[in-house]
């Protein structure tokens, strides 16, 4: 059984009106341990990250997270597992008329009562609160900017932000999808320190890449394709053959609302070389 | 290879007005015959209209010149004065019952996952506040104006009630509408970190969507004052009240003056608004 920051997946299933965005997924993460998930765009990476919050419903399979059934527990447990998951995305995902350290703050948001959000609502975060979000605001860098305007912030910024209120949150499980995808190098590799310094503080880290040179960081890699498991291993294992075809067919100009064989054109092989789809040469 | 395009020797991209197609065609026949068949109805008639100019034409001289003396002056500032009250509270007010009503009325992001009995709960209120705000808003103001001036009597205050019944109507469904339109995904990265309904309105959706109420409060404000005018023709107090009284008498000289304070004080509260409105950071 997982322990606190892990999760397990069981034969999962996700349709959207009728199409199945994934598949007969199993996957075990243990608390402590980093992956990244690789695939093309439509392989279902998103959606089983959206699975791990309950964020979409399930057609069929178990979610194990931290030990709980997700998909059986009351609003009150479930408001309790997915306060010890946190998640930071490709579109930074804050609230751009809200002050940066508020948005910061937010991260201990699932920790407020009725009271403490009225009041934080109101007067702002508790003077401990305040505390933890200039400390997390000063690892990214942004002390500075706690009262700006999220808006008025770079998006490499924006992005910085989203790891301070992580950093506030203090989760045991990090989802990670695509945070590198619209920031720049620099950025990129401050961002992906404060994710692996979680990590190292005991979060299972789960990363969700475009950048396959970046995935070979992680220690195990994990990738999808057209809503399944099709690679589960160390990056070493990883073959330009077992490459190949988990990125075969990706058409990176064709929309792909599902996973569903949509291109009956003959493949070309990839080169590792060029990159998967533009942003590789972060 | 040559383009689809080439192929032909003449590219056909076509101009900004659609080519022929029947589906088109056979609306803007069915246009046409709505048009002939309401002005049938309402025996429009516009050589009736420019022949029998008598009639205008000894009005508007009759107006002429306005009637400047004090007391007639003294009538038309309280009427504008009342006017404006009205107009303002009723926003006002209608702005306060709209809010609530408005979060209610707002639809939840997902319910992934949730019971048949939390959906069932989570639409009662959903559905009971939608409903509220379709019989406030269906029912127009002159005619809430009649049903309050028969419950209270003349004056000003049932007009202040009949703008703010309406108000609020209009405005909760605007305000609902805003809510719902905000990007939705700072939302649900809020719940993905156990952030409860109340916390993700208030940090999430309620931010997003201020601004956008703060313009529709003031837009609101502006239709009130024009609609004030005419509630006064029931005995709902306002400006209007005094122009119905002047037309009787036949003090035509005394409605110009009425009229014309009317117009300059809407054109001010226009304008004020308008400036106010665009100065909103959205």
């Amino acid at each position: 059984m997982p322990s606190a920051g892990g999760f397990a997946l069981q034969d999962v299933a996700v349709s959207f009106r009728g199409v199945a965005a994934l598949s007969g997924v199993t996957l075990a993460v243990e608390s402590g341990e980093s992956l990244a998930v690789i695939g093309a765009s439509g392989a279902g990476k998103t959606t089983l990250f959206r699975v791990l919050t309950r964020g979409v419903a399930l057609t069929g399979g178990k979610v194990t997270v931290g030990g709980r059934d997700l998909y059986n527990l009351s609003k009150k447990e479930l408001k309790a597992v997915r306060r010890t998951v946190g998640s930071i995305y490709q579109a930074y995902n804050l609230v751009p008329q809200l002050p940066v350290g508020v948005n910061a703050a937010l991260g201990e948001v699932g920790e407020m009562g009725v009271l403490g959000t009225l009041r934080t609502f109101l007067t702002g975060p508790d003077p401990a609160l305040s505390s933890r979000v200039t400390k997390a605001l000063a690892r990214v860098g942004l002390e500075e900017k706690v009262r700006a305007r999220t808006i008025d912030l770079s998006g490499g910024q924006q992005q910085r932000v989203a790891v301070a209120r992580l950093l506030v949150q203090r989760p045991n499980l990090v989802l990670a999808d695509e945070p590198f995808a619209a920031v720049d190098p620099v950025t990129t590799e401050r961002v992906f320190e404060a994710l692996l310094e979680l990590n190292r503080e005991g979060a299972a880290l789960l990363v969700n890449l475009h950048d396959v040179e970046l995935a070979r960081r992680f220690p195990r890699l994990v990738a999808l394709r057209k809503g399944r498991v099709v690679f589960d291993g160390s990056p070493e294992q990883l073959s330009e053959e077992a490459l190949h075809d988990i990125y075969a067919g990706d058409d990176p100009y064709k929309e792909v609302a599902h996973p569903e064989p949509v291109d009956k054109r003959p493949t070309q092989p990839i080169s590792l070389a060029e990159g998967r789809d533009g942003v590789s040469s972060h | 290879m040559a383009s689809p395009l080439t192929k032909t020797g003449r590219p056909r991209i076509g101009g900004a007005i659609p080519r022929f197609s029947w589906g088109p065609a056979l609306v803007v026949l069915v246009i046409l015959g709505l048009t002939g068949w309401s002005a049938w109805g309402t025996e429009f008639d516009l050589v009736e209209l420019f022949s029998s100019t008598g009639p205008i034409e000894r009005f508007i001289s009759g107006m002429f010149p306005p009637d400047l003396s004090i007391r007639t002056l003294q009538t038309t500032a309280r009427g504008i004065m009342e006017t404006f009250q009205m107009s303002f509270l009723g926003a006002l007010i209608g702005a306060v019952v709209a809010f609530p009503l408005a979060a209610l009325g707002t639809a939840e992001v997902s319910t992934a996952g949730a019971s048949r009995g939390e959906r069932v709960l989570k639409a009662v209120p959903y559905h009971l506040s939608r409903f509220v705000l379709n019989v406030f808003r269906s029912v127009p103001d002159i005619l809430w104006a009649l049903v309050f001036v028969v419950a209270l009597g003349l004056g000003p205050f049932p007009g202040t009630l009949a703008l703010a019944v309406h108000s609020a109507g209009v405005l909760g469904k605007l305000l609902s509408e805003t809510l719902e339109a905000v990007p939705s995904r700072p939302v649900e990265a809020l719940r993905a970190t156990g952030a409860s309904g109340l916390q993700a309105f208030l940090f999430g959706r309620l931010p997003q969507a201020m601004s956008g109420f703060t313009s529709l409060t003031l837009y609101q404000w502006e239709c009130n004052i024009r609609s004030a005018t005419i509630l006064g023709f029931v005995g709902a107090g306002g400006i209007g009240q005094q122009i119905l009284i002047s037309m009787n008498l036949f003090d035509y000289p005394k409605v110009a003056t009425l009229v014309g304070a009317t117009i300059i004080v809407v054109l001010i509260v226009d304008r004020f608004s308008a400036a106010v409105r665009g100065k909103l950071v959205y």
